[in-house]
């Protein structure tokens, strides 16, 4: 990177803002995907949102990618440095601004965790709604670029449905507004293309949330099932019954052994273990939480268990939610897919990829959002035995087409990131590809702002033919011509 | 404007609309503010939307774009139209997946036609905009218009999951899918859900579905003052109970919080929601026969005739706003109902009066607006009124980005021109 560019970037954020050593570097080589490595031209951490703006002005006038980095928890590396570019370090912009219970709101910089969200409007009553796995030490801007999910999105949805405004720098480092404390600010939806764009159209420098009242009732059981077949009826089951749980949430055989191993939670040893959890009115959860027992029953559940303490739920979580760190305990590495299918072809897909770990050799652990067919296949190995990891690597991608054969995504909430660019095309043909990239070109035309993700092939964005025409605002003065 | 006369252009759109398709000259029922296309069509197939936008592109012809008709008059008056697209013949329900509980759509359903379908299985959308027999499922999504149960259930953009598209220059494009959870490439869904047609013309949609709740109870509370209304507002908003809608209507003011769950749950929610209003106010419960009227007189509010503007507010301003809205309509001699989410801070307001009393009244109560924390929006008036004032007011900083899209996706400018939000 060139000196000049690097004094600009240190006169903004000042000497003890960016980070230039090599060996100092490394600590961003990669997000929580460690396959991708990259280690960034420079990095800065800025303090303020002018900060932001000043250090995307300066990329911009110099055509030099920059790439925004929250907490690095990332699974498709999205955060992945750019080695000629600039990484911007968000983690020091980590206020909450303002809370304003009355209104149901929160204003927050990206860098504050998600779960510092709720704990700050706890004792009030309220939360945040989307809790990812990784929620104690991911942000909120990581959030946004990833619309992350979580275990509650089945019923409550995911950042996309919470966040009501922004305050971003564009990569000509113009800083905007979009949405705000009050719905339905008049324009075009950009906020909700802006989610879940994984940084590649602007930097997220202010976020306004919504607040959820904490539901008045909550009861979670968790029910063994002799397969995973038998847990997928029980799945149907509830939802053709007309409830819709705040979560449910699968595990196998494989993942319940390594959640065991490594946080005890005292599952029982099972083919299959559902953890299904009601929240609401009081009344509802008792009526339909009695509906949700008679269902599994009637799917031959062969033990139910129901937390009758917030402990005992506290526990349920606490072995699903470390499920992936657990993995660990019973294979030396592995790799984590987030393929989405419709729920009804749940059975169908995990014979496949039963049939596949057969094949392969390799060990395939399940966790997964069976409510909204969101799989989570973890397929393991052992890095040391020469051809393994690139037998893993394959094995991913052929359960990524076993989703696409089912209608399904090839990414529920971690993102197409760096990852799975190349699987993008067999998902989406070139013209929904070419129609998704007219929004990058509105954004970033200079195509510097986090270049690589997403898309495998960017699309130029030179004049677009045919005659122009003055717009309204134009004539009337009211804009320029972009 | 091509200088070949209309039959020859009938011919000519004839052949690219496809097979079903109905081509006609425009006539006077065609008009909307006095504008009357040159040429009608309505194709029967997305490839006949599709080759007719290439067409017009092609002849540099401008398009309005109209499913069930009923917003015709929203955003601003636009210019000349040369064709005007009809979605209607794209009217099916093209897959009900109630084991997954989504559905796609094409774009000229109307909204009670969907809802038919899909409650032969026990389902339905849970969307109750204005005008359901009429509305399609096309308007709604590109207006993002809702209804009373957005409280419990969000607007059209909370529920879409896919959707298919036919661009200006001919090309098709789908974004999203129909599973409930994704994140793959950008969600243009979204981007195209309230921009009332100027990106493209939606083909079809997908969306998740709810489950349709054996039972329902409406609170109704008349209460005296709007001061009443907005604390029993707050305090039912700021309950534990799980209401799917809580509308206001002023004029007097009348507070309705609906519950829709399983038996035992309604009752015993209304019954709370009614120790909730308390003295300030009388309230009752009403259910069946009783509690569908009083939705029907509620949705009479957005009958036609009248202008509707579209106050938000955060929640805990909506009533102050109100109020000083029905001090102001008075000094200013005009007439003013409202009636919208009062847990959402999203009512429309009705108006009736002389134009230029009301478009003083739409901009003062746009000058009480920080930007960000509010806006008033003419979503229904007559095209005097929204000449004499820009119908969406300001649009903010992000406007010279929306712009930038609108080139790329219509870069002549042909498709719905100046009927997008701010004037796109």
């Amino acid at each position: 990177m060139e000196s000049h560019v690097i004094s600009g970037l240190e006169r903004i954020v000042g000497p003890d803002g960016i980070v230039r050593d090599d060996g100092e570097l490394l600590t961003y080589e990669t997000d929580g995907l460690v396959k991708l490595r990259s280690k960034p031209g420079v990095a800065v951490l800025p303090t303020s949102a002018e900060q932001v703006q000043r250090v995307v002005r300066l990329c911009h006038e110099h055509k030099v990618p920059f790439v925004a980095r929250g907490q690095g928890t990332g699974l498709s590396g999205g955060a992945l440095p750019h080695p000629d570019g600039v990484l911007i370090v968000m983690t020091r912009m980590n206020r909450i601004l303002d809370v304003d219970i009355p209104n149901r709101r929160i204003t927050v910089e990206p860098g504050v965790m998600n779960l510092d969200v709720s704990k700050a409007v706890a004792a009030a009553g309220y939360y945040y709604a989307p809790d990812p796995s990784s929620q104690v030490i991911c942000s909120i801007g990581g959030n946004l670029a990833e619309n992350s999910g979580g275990a509650h999105c089945l019923k409550y949805g995911f950042t996309v449905h919470h966040v009501l405004g922004v305050e971003a720098v564009l990569p000509d480092g113009e800083l905007v507004h979009l949405g705000g404390p009050a719905l339905d600010a008049p324009g075009l939806d950009l906020l909700g293309v802006l989610v879940g764009s994984e940084g590649t159209l602007a930097v997220v420098t202010k976020v306004v949330l919504n607040l959820l009242r904490k539901p008045a009732a909550v009861e979670t059981l968790l029910a063994a099932f002799d397969s995973t077949e038998a847990a997928g009826n029980a799945v149907s089951g509830i939802i053709g019954a007309g409830i819709i749980p705040a979560a449910v949430e699968m595990m196998d055989r494989v993942t319940i052994e390594a959640a065991e191993a490594a946080v005890h939670p005292n599952f029982p040893k099972t083919e299959a273990i559902l953890i299904v959890e009601l929240d609401g009115a009081e009344a509802d959860v008792s009526a339909l939480f009695t509906r949700v027992e008679e269902v599994c029953n009637e799917a031959r559940a062969s033990e139910i268990q129901i937390a009758r303490t917030a402990e005992q739920r506290a526990r349920f979580w606490q072995g699903r939610k470390a499920a992936f760190a657990a993995m660990g305990r019973v294979s030396p590495s592995y790799y984590v897919q987030d393929g989405v299918i419709p729920r009804t072809r749940l059975p169908e897909v995990l014979g496949r990829i039963r049939d596949l770990s057969e094949r392969s050799g390799l060990k395939i652990g399940n966790v997964f959002h069976a409510g909204d067919g969101n799989l989570h296949p973890l397929v393991c190995y052992d890095e040391r035995i020469a051809g393994q990891a690139d037998l893993a690597q394959e094995v991913a991608s052929e359960i990524l087409t076993y989703c696409l054969d089912a209608d399904g995504s090839i990414t529920g909430e971690h993102g197409v990131g760096a990852d799975k660019a190349e699987h993008l095309p067999k998902m989406f043909s070139e013209s929904d590809l070419d129609t998704m990239q007219l929004v990058r070109c509105a954004f970033d035309p200079g195509y510097i702002c986090n270049p690589g993700k997403v898309f495998p092939t960017p699309r130029l964005c030179g004049e677009v033919p045919g005659p122009y025409r003055r717009h309204p605002a134009e004539a009337a003065g009211l804009a320029e011509r972009v | 404007m091509p200088v070949a006369t209309t039959t020859a252009l009938l011919d000519r759109l004839a052949a690219q609309a496809g097979p079903g398709a109905a081509v006609r000259a425009g006539g006077d029922d065609d008009a909307v503010d006095g504008v009357q296309p040159r040429l009608v069509a309505a194709p029967g197939t997305g490839e006949g939307v599709a080759a007719t936008l290439a067409w017009a592109s092609s002849e540099g012809l401008s398009v309005r774009v109209s499913g069930g008709g009923t917003k015709q008059q929203w955003g601003a008056p636009g210019g000349t139209v040369d064709l005007l697209l009809s979605t209607a013949a794209l009217c099916g329900v093209v897959e009900h997946r109630h084991g997954d509980l989504t559905a796609t759509v094409e774009a000229g359903a109307p909204l009670r036609t969907v809802d038919a379908v899909l409650g032969a299985h026990g389902q339905r959308l849970s969307w109750d905009p204005p005008w359901p027999e009429q509305a399609t499922i096309g308007g709604i999504v590109a207006t993002n218009d809702s209804g009373p149960r957005r409280h419990g259930h969000g607007a059209p953009r909370d529920s879409i999951i896919g959707v298919t598209m036919a661009r200006m220059d001919g090309r098709v494009a789908k974004a999203g899918g129909i599973v409930v959870k994704n994140v793959a490439g950008y969600d243009l869904a979204r981007l195209l859900t309230g921009s009332f047609g100027c990106l493209g013309v939606i083909l079809t949609a997908t969306f998740k579905l709810t489950p349709a709740p054996p039972a329902s109870r409406t609170v109704q509370a008349t209460v005296d003052s709007l001061e009443d209304a907005a604390s029993v507002a707050a305090d039912l908003a700021a309950s534990s109970l799980t209401p799917t809608a809580i509308e206001v209507a002023w004029g007097p003011a009348r507070l309705l919080a609906r519950f829709e769950s399983v038996e035992a749950s309604v009752a015993q929610q209304a019954d709370a929601a009614c120790a909730i209003v308390g003295a300030r106010g009388a309230s009752v419960v009403l259910a069946g026969e009783q509690e569908r009227a009083a939705w029907e007189r509620h949705a009479a509010h957005w009958s036609p005739g009248g202008t509707l503007v579209k106050l938000s507010t955060v929640p805990a301003e909506l009533f102050a706003t109100l109020a000083w809205l029905r001090d102001r309509a008075a000094a200013d001699g005009l007439e003013m109902a409202a009636a919208g989410r009062a847990g959402l801070g999203v009512v429309d307001v009705r108006l009736d009066g002389p134009p230029e009393a009301q478009a003083g009244l739409v901009g003062a109560l746009r000058e009480r607006l920080p930007a960000g924390r509010g806006s008033a929006v003419i979503r229904r008036g007559g095209p005097e009124l929204r000449r004499r004032v820009d119908p969406w007011g300001p649009i903010g900083d992000g406007m010279r980005v929306m712009m930038a899209i609108k080139r790329q996706f219509d870069p002549a400018a042909l498709l719905n021109p100046g009927r997008g939000p701010g004037g796109l």
